[in-house]
């Protein structure tokens, strides 16, 4: 479980989360959503301490993220798991080296137990056939998968995925959802989805933020986002034509 | 002046960790043989075409310029010894090298920036800044005089094939000259100097990349100013180490 308390950060005169308190269960897909700009990676940033928040706590099962030493920060991101919207894959390392990396750096495992640990994460993700390929060779689906089995192969107990659907198309966004919602279930662990896709809402929003110019604004289920009466919330989810039929 | 004290102390404080105890010795070992490999033995070609030219083209000068009936032929051979020992060899290689290493280097730490790369280690609780950077300085201090040393025996060859090849100067009096007078000494000073070049070459261009932000277009002009600023500083330090070396 994480918890925000009161979290503000700014840089230079512009403040751009401002009081910031959540919740965030193990167990289930929560999402940060909003519109660009509005802060929600800068939040994602600060919870995984690549941002330092000017004010505020952040908590991982009641223990404080920033009063950690520095070497008990480094103790705690090991049990991070991190998606990046670019999928952030080492250019110069296989797949299967990409995978491996953090089993390398951070676990004693033998390499018979890496290699089994490796094939398992890729074919979690379905993709057991592109070990020996390079990032440059993958399409950007593959990419988000191979990002994802690295997230996961070290055990982590929180899976931060920063827009996992950007530049993909909606047939394997779903697929990309539908696989971080399983995967969490799966290994019980505490998953925060960054997005502003509206399919991502509906399919895997089991909790939802809503973030506006850096406050927040609303949360809830994606049954409730659909019949709020918040405007701003409004304004977000129906602002494609397709949603505003779906919904007359 | 504000601007200058910021970015040295940043570079400082770079360099600080970098040289803090790395997480795992195994991951390093492998990425300094890798980093040997990509420094050193890739350069090869390029240090041996400069070389051989360097070479030939140090002695063709030294003859036309000493063209007098008092000065011994045998000078010629001293010289081309002498100024590819003392100074061609180290610091023209350096100046070679930063261009050709040191625009790499930028760009490829340059691009994990822009592209979350360092971010990715970072969350893992990766000191990025030594896992990336110390391979390559150490990969290069430790291959750089060796570079340095074939550049000078292909250089003086190259001198040696002229005198072969065209009558400016006898092949026995350069050979007596090339040995004439040798001192042990300037060549563990250049490989020392070529040491320090080789910490420049790679920690500037370094240090650029690591903080380059945006676009590739940043990218780029990280890598610039790396080029730039480590070759300014090689000139600087050579100065330096043959003031308090050679005087």
């Amino acid at each position: 479980m994480i918890e925000v308390r009161n979290l503000s950060k700014s840089f230079g005169e512009k403040t751009v989360l401002k009081d910031i308190s959540a919740r965030f269960e193990a167990g289930r897909t929560n999402l940060i959503i909003g519109a660009s700009g509005s802060g929600k990676s800068t939040l994602a940033r600060c919870l995984v301490g690549l941002l330092r928040p000017e004010v505020g706590e952040v908590l991982y099962n009641d223990r404080d993220f920033f009063a950690m030493t520095v070497s008990e920060m480094k103790e705690m991101r090991k049990e991070f798991g991190f998606l990046f919207q670019q999928s952030a894959l080492f250019d110069y390392m296989t797949v299967e080296e990409n995978v491996r990396f953090p089993l390398d750096l951070l676990t004693k495992m033998t390499k018979k137990e890496k290699d089994q640990r490796v094939s398992e994460c890729l074919e979690r993700v379905e993709l057991p056939g592109a070990t020996k390929l390079y990032p440059s060779e993958l399409s950007g689906g593959m990419k988000k998968r191979v990002g994802i089995a690295r997230a996961i192969s070290s055990n982590p107990r929180y899976l931060f995925c920063d827009e996992p659907n950007s530049g993909l198309d909606p047939q394997t966004s779903i697929v990309i959802d539908n696989l971080i919602m399983d995967i969490t279930k799966e290994y019980n662990i505490t998953t925060l989805v960054i997005t502003h896709d509206m399919n991502s809402v509906i399919e895997i929003g089991e909790h939802i933020l809503f973030i506006h110019k850096g406050d927040k604004w609303w949360d809830g289920t994606k049954e409730d986002i659909l019949t709020t009466k918040n405007q701003e919330v409004l304004d977000f989810v129906y602002a494609s034509e397709f949603m505003k039929q779906l919904r007359k | 002046m504000g601007r200058f004290l910021f970015e040295l102390g940043r570079y400082m404080i770079l360099m600080w960790r970098v040289f803090s105890k790395p997480e795992k010795l195994s991951i390093y070992r492998k990425r300094l043989f890798d980093e040997m490999v990509s420094l050193g033995i890739d350069s090869l070609g390029i240090i041996f075409v400069i070389s051989v030219f360097m070479g030939a083209v140090i002695t063709i000068q030294t003859a036309a310029n000493i063209d007098s009936v008092f000065i011994p032929a045998y000078t010629i051979g001293f010289t081309t010894r002498q100024s590819t020992i003392l100074e061609f060899s180290p610091t023209i290689i350096a100046l070679i090298l930063a261009g050709k290493v040191g625009s790499n280097i930028a760009s490829e730490i340059g691009l994990m920036r822009v592209t979350e790369q360092i971010d990715a280690l970072e969350i893992m609780g990766v000191n990025s800044s030594a896992y990336l950077i110390l391979p390559k300085i150490v990969a290069a201090v430790l291959i750089n005089p060796f570079l340095v040393v074939i550049s000078m025996f292909v250089s003086i060859g190259g001198g040696y094939a002229i005198a072969m090849l065209t009558d400016i100067v006898p092949t026995a009096d350069f050979v007596y000259g090339i040995q004439l007078d040798f001192k042990p000494f300037h060549v563990a000073y250049a490989l020392f100097k070529s040491a320090i070049f080789a910490f420049l070459i790679t920690s500037i261009p370094a240090y650029q990349g690591y903080y380059a932000k945006g676009s590739a277009l940043e990218v780029g002009r990280a890598s610039t100013r790396g080029v730039v600023q480590s070759s300014i500083l090689i000139l600087v330090a050579n100065y330096v180490v043959t003031q308090l070396f050679l005087i």
